[in-house]
């Protein structure tokens, strides 16, 4: 469904590459956990997926269609069909869960009716829905920045399913909560990988979280894989090589001092 | 340590330059030693006259469309322009540096000298004052709301784009809520300073509030002159108030 080849990228300027020689192929059902230390390349690959990040050499194909070929048009049926969430959430501020949300369909508009706010019966319907399935029924009306960090995130994921997507991409989406409301949202990237038969990417820095949640997991290290299996063969030893440091595979046992 | 020699120097230079501002400028405080003829010839400014006080409310309605028009339209072309001459939502290099040319145009020229031109041009009346202050307000909302549009948050616009929408969709949808609370306030500071503007346009045959004033003071009418100045001052008061009232509105 999603084949990644020969991909790397590097940014102007940069005198090292941020991605190399990638070569992946990813299938519908996998929920996939990608790791690796800060600058690793992580977060270029998800951005590489729906071509925020375009290619220096390689090609990402998504079912058999090269993004670097396509035109806007067709690059954007191919971005609403992949949902995407941050880790700084990146809501619009200042509206609405339910605005927010309904944001999710501009993928599959051209009409003027965006622009004064008209949304459809159907439409609104669907965002229920979704607003539903993340757990913040009761907040559809609420302005975004009141919510907490966790909240704020549901909206994202509701946001994301409204484009009914095929693939979940998240970039960090944790990594600015705690880590109880990162479970939760992992658990609710879990159940809706499930409900929606998704294809989910997931950056993270957390290696309990990934090995709990994960079907297939990918750590990357300056720019190239690394590990790529599933959880139970990441051990230890993956951990140092991915981090280059054995401490913190201990963080369990609480801090002495 | 503060006290240093770059520091002195600086100083230095900025005594200088006043001082030099103040010989260019005749800057003399002892010509307020006849202070009493200030108070001779504002004493000739009370008691208030009130006999014309309709048409002065009359001409303030004037003077209030004239600034309201001006900075309204001001807005209204300034902020599609806005979005044109910001880095990050420009559509094309070309029409990016072209929008902020002709911004920096018509705001480099000062609404006195649109004034002077409509009105030799189209004759007298308010209709070219209003045309002076929109041309102006273009330029000065159009910069302003272009540097709100440079600093918004780049996040929600990223997640339109991943969500495939459409950029001018992304552009308009991610920013504009951001950017509106601030787009409000320099609408209503543009709008007070119109008020002002057209005073002084005014004075050069704009009509208005202003152009009563001028009179007033070139006939020697201090104690209508007093009245104006105190309307004025009140539709300022109240143009003000309700810029925080709607601002406090929106946030």
């Amino acid at each position: 469904m999603l084949e990644i080849k020969d991909l790397s990228v590097r940014y102007p300027g940069g005198d090292q590459n941020a991605l190399t020689d990638i070569d992946l192929s990813l299938s519908q059902g996998d929920f996939v956990c990608i790791l690796g230390k800060s600058g690793s390349g992580k977060s270029t690959l998800i951005r590489s997926i729906n071509s925020l990040q375009k290619p220096t050499a390689g090609e990402v194909f998504w079912q058999n269609q090269q993004l670097s070929a396509l035109s806007e048009e067709e690059l954007r049926k191919v971005r609403r069909q992949m949902g995407m969430i941050f880790q700084h959430f990146n809501l619009i501020p200042r509206l609405t869960v339910m605005q927010n949300v309904l944001t999710g369909s501009f993928g599959y508009r051209n009409s003027l009716k965006n622009l004064i706010g008209l949304f459809t019966k159907e439409e609104k319907q669907e965002a229920h829905q979704v607003i539903a399935d993340v757990g913040l029924e009761n907040m559809a009306d609420r302005r975004v920045e009141l919510l907490s960090g966790g909240q704020k995130q549901r909206v994202g994921i509701a946001r994301a399913l409204l484009q009914r997507p095929q693939v979940m991409l998240g970039d960090e989406p944790v990594s600015s909560l705690d880590p109880g409301t990162s479970n939760h949202i992992f658990s609710l990237l879990q159940q809706m990988h499930q409900t929606y038969h998704l294809l989910s990417i997931i950056n993270v820095h957390d290696v309990e979280l990934a090995k709990r949640y994960a079907t297939r997991i990918i750590a990357l290290k300056e720019g190239k894989i690394i590990f790529d299996g599933p959880p139970d063969q990441f051990t230890a030893k993956q951990f140092e090589e991915t981090y280059d440091s054995r401490q913190a595979m201990v963080q369990k046992e609480p801090a002495t001092n | 340590m503060w006290f240093k020699r770059r520091n002195l120097l600086t100083l230095f230079i900025l005594c200088l330059l006043i001082y030099f501002s103040m010989r260019l400028t005749e800057f003399d405080l002892s010509k307020f030693r006849d202070f009493r003829n200030m108070i001779d010839f504002l004493s000739q400014w009370f008691p208030m006259e009130y006999s014309k006080l309709p048409g002065m409310i009359s001409d303030s309605m004037e003077t209030l469309a004239m600034a309201f028009l001006g900075s309204i339209f001001g807005l209204i072309i300034g902020l599609p322009i806005s979005f044109l001459a910001a880095w990050n939502t420009a559509p094309s290099k070309y029409l990016y540096h072209l929008s902020r040319l002709v911004l920096s145009f018509v705001r480099s020229i000062p609404e006195i000298v649109f004034g002077l031109i409509l009105l030799t041009a189209l004759g007298l009346g308010p209709f070219p004052a209003v045309l002076a202050i929109t041309f102006h307000n273009i330029g000065v909302l159009g910069k302003l709301i272009s540097e709100l549009v440079e600093a918004s948050d780049p996040g929600p616009q990223e997640a339109m784009k991943a969500v495939g929408s459409k950029n001018w969709f992304a552009h308009l949808f991610s920013i504009l809520p951001q950017i509106w609370p601030n787009v409000l306030s320099h609408y209503f500071y543009r709008f007070e300073v119109a008020i002002r503007t057209s005073l002084v346009l005014g004075f050069i045959g704009g009509g208005g509030i202003g152009q009563r004033l001028f009179n007033d003071f070139k006939t020697f009418q201090y104690s209508s002159v007093s009245l104006d100045v105190l309307i004025i001052m009140i539709i300022v008061i109240c143009v003000d108030l309700l810029g925080s009232y709607v601002r406090n509105r929106v946030i």
